[in-house]
């Protein structure tokens, strides 16, 4: 039979569905979810992996042999709707940009996939299970984008909007501490179990009430493309530009050489 | 335990990222006027260089050493590294704007060019190490003066680049009425 789950965890995974569910009725009562579609969609996963976990748990027990496989099969279902979210959130705050977008999402993609590389590579030798390493590797690369996303934005003064900053800022957060919980987690294995479970509640816990928060009044549509300049005036600078550059450089340099003369 | 310190800063990093990028704008860019115009932009500060370089040439602090008195001479001193720092400040000012209006035209147009982006970036840091530099510099030791120097080639380096810009955008009201529409205004006229 399963070790049951310790009374705090089963009252903190109670305490996570409820508040997840909240979010599911605003998502849906604000009409948000038309705003933020694959949030939504990552946001009932979620409460549908509870579910499903709670009653396999319960009937099979915390340790049969199909908790694991479904309890790591539904994680990767909910993890790839995760990267759908933060690809929303990209796609909300830069697309009205068509030229910075098209830069962006490259740039964020590769950022993305070379970290989770970079991930697999780093932990390939250490004592990691393939899953765990997968995760780690996914988290830390939405971190990334998520991070770069804002990085982007704070470059080209864009400001986000409340709802979607908090949906950056909560998906980022978790993502790291994700990163950190499994690392620890497989350093320190045999003590920290009982730990790991009852922090990543916690952690996501946050995230679900600050995104309570944004996403408690209806968020604005996402605004349509802006109106763009005509499509010859950026690509036709660069040769005018080091030619100009090169020339008043050129000026600047005779202009203090006289100058200096006559100081 | 190598992991865990790699991925333990790694985090960290992140988060410091996130925070800097979550930040509102710095108090001294808060200074900056709400406004651009093209007028702004054909007032180089370019042309204030030689006096600047005059008044902090050391032989006007010599001269006054040596006909005056030293205490003569360190307040002229004081006073001039002043106005020094007043023209670097105007001229971060001025790049700042022109970066605002360089940002404006890339999120404006449908296509923009990594190297493009990434040369005003290293730009952008480029200036900012330089004016820290110069600045400090300018505050505790001797005058800059070649640093001074590459600092303006930045800034008008920018300045000639968005002339051409503005240039390119052909009629001077229709790019008014396009920026016009720009998200949150971003304080730009060019009326």
């Amino acid at each position: 039979m399963a070790v049951p789950l310790a009374h705090f965890q089963q009252l903190l995974w109670a305490l996570n569905a409820a508040v997840g569910f909240v979010l599911a009725a605003l998502l849906v009562l604000r009409k948000n979810d038309r705003v933020y579609p694959a949030f939504s969609f990552y946001i009932f996963l979620t409460l549908a992996q509870a579910a499903l976990l709670f009653l396999i748990y319960r009937r099979w027990g915390f340790s049969s042999t199909l908790a694991w496989p479904v309890a790591w099969t539904s994680q990767a279902i909910v993890m790839c709707a995760r990267a759908l979210a933060v690809a929303e959130v990209c796609r909300h705050l830069l697309s009205r940009y068509a030229g910075v977008w098209a830069l962006a999402w490259r740039l964020l993609l590769t950022s993305a996939v070379l970290v989770f590389l970079f991930s697999l590579l780093a932990m390939r030798k250490g004592w990691f299970s393939v899953l765990t390493i997968a995760q780690l590797g996914l988290e830390l690369a939405i971190a990334v984008a998520i991070v770069g996303l804002l990085l982007f934005a704070k470059f080209y003064d864009v400001i986000p909007t409340q709802p979607l900053r908090s949906l950056a800022i909560g998906l980022c957060l978790y993502s790291c501490f994700s990163v950190l919980n499994n690392t620890v987690w497989e350093r320190f294995l045999d003590q920290y179990d009982a730990l790991w479970n009852l922090l990543g509640m916690l952690a996501f816990l946050a995230s679900l009430l600050l995104w309570i928060v944004a996403l408690r009044v209806p968020s604005p549509a996402p605004t349509r493309e802006e109106l763009l300049l005509p499509g010859s005036v950026y690509p036709s600078l660069s040769p005018q530009i080091n030619l100009r550059l090169h020339l008043l450089n050129k000026q600047l340099s005779q202009f203090w050489n006289v100058g200096e003369s006559e100081l | 335990m190598t992991f865990l310190f790699i991925f333990a800063g790694l985090v960290v990093f992140l988060l410091s990222l996130l925070v800097w990028a979550l930040r509102g704008p710095r108090r001294n860019a808060q200074k900056q006027p709400d406004s651009l115009s093209l007028d702004d932009l054909s007032r180089r500060h370019i042309i204030f260089l030689p006096q600047i370089r005059q008044i902090l040439a050391p032989q006007d602090f010599s001269f006054l050493a040596s006909r005056g008195s030293p205490k003569l001479a360190h307040r002229v001193r004081k006073e001039r590294r002043g106005i020094a720092l007043a023209y670097l400040a105007a001229v971060q000012a001025d790049f700042r704007k022109l970066l605002k209006l360089a940002r404006l035209v890339t999120l404006l147009s449908p296509e923009v060019v990594a190297v493009q982006e990434f040369e005003r970036l290293r730009l952008s840091c480029e200036f900012s190490l330089r004016y820290q530099w110069v600045r400090a510099r300018l505050i505790l030791g001797p005058t800059p003066l070649s640093q001074l120097d590459g600092l303006t080639c930045i800034v008008s380096g920018l300045a000639v680049r968005l002339e051409s810009a503005i240039t390119e955008l052909g009629e001077r009201a229709a790019l008014a009425s396009e920026l016009a529409s720009s998200p949150h205004g971003h304080g730009v006229n060019l009326e």
